[in-house]
């Protein structure tokens, strides 16, 4: 049921103005399985979680993240970043197993 | 997945404070920052379990409450998707004194301690929204750690109607 696990989106304000502090929302698929529930034949479900989160903005790491399966399914995240130089916005998420999933935006800033 | 509306607790205790205020009017009144605090219920002592957590992270700093605004919703229906807001509108984030972490800490889940949140000054502010997962009603703790070693604090009692822990 799930669309992929690891498709991701990054979602910034489509206009920027430089020095803003912009939001920056991200979610990434993932199924978030704690490892405490079975499957409906009585197969427990092993954790299988994101637990690390890296932010990379123009080549600078602004933010790390570190979670357990207590995050929700499908997780999603909010915070701010002072946008005071154009350049690629990369979020990397990492899973229990080592897969790692990475989504990219364009930072750049409104000419009007 | 629709967005789960977040109740809006800090205006609800604003609103307590209001009630509150006018019935101590001609009592005896300490400032209101203090006042504010006062009024937001102590939780509970930490179990063993968040107390070695607490231990681990901050040694023997005193934990503040002040500054940090946890925001999340009084019941939650659902546990397996609870929203937190997380702020510190008063703490400085420049290059000399900034927020540096950010612990989520739910008392009675599985692993208590949730979530970190390592942050630099490049995030302007701190603000952070996410949605957890909670397995009974408990107290949740907000804590956040500055470059220069402060340690302050914000907790919230949420009631969990649906265990979202297994």
């Amino acid at each position: 049921m799930y669309a992929t696990v690891g498709d991701a989106r990054i979602r910034v304000p489509a206009r920027i103005q430089q020095g803003d502090i912009i939001p920056v929302h991200a979610i990434v698929q993932h199924p978030m399985d704690t490892g405490f529930f079975r499957s409906a034949d009585g197969e427990p479900i092993p954790a299988y979680f994101i637990q690390d989160v890296t932010v990379v903005y123009a080549g600078q790491q602004v933010a790390h993240f570190r979670w357990t399966s207590g995050i929700s399914r499908d997780p999603v995240v909010t915070f701010t970043l002072i946008a005071d130089r154009e350049g690629p916005l990369t979020i990397r998420w990492i899973d229990n197993k080592g897969a790692v999933f990475e989504q990219t935006a364009p930072i750049a800033f409104s000419t009007t | 997945m629709p967005r789960v509306p977040v109740e809006p607790r800090r205006e609800f205790l604003k609103q307590g404070l209001a009630i509150g205020l006018a019935a101590a009017v001609g009592r005896s009144l300490r400032p209101g920052p203090l006042l504010a605090a006062s009024l937001d219920p102590d939780p509970e002592v930490p179990n063993a379990q968040v107390a070695q957590i607490l231990k681990d992270l901050f040694g023997d700093r005193p934990i503040r409450r002040g500054q940090v605004l946890l925001d999340m919703p009084v019941v939650a229906e659902d546990g397996r998707v609870v929203p937190v807001i997380i702020e510190a509108p008063g703490l400085p984030m420049t290059a000399e004194n900034y927020v540096k972490a950010v612990h989520l800490i739910v008392d009675h889940n599985p692993d208590p301690h949730l979530a970190a949140f390592d942050v630099t000054p490049a995030v302007g502010k701190l603000s952070l929204q996410f949605r957890i997962k909670m397995k009974r009603t408990t107290w949740v703790r907000a804590i956040v750690e500055t470059s220069t070693g402060e340690v302050w604090a914000d907790y919230a009692r949420v009631s969990v109607s649906l265990n979202g822990c297994g």
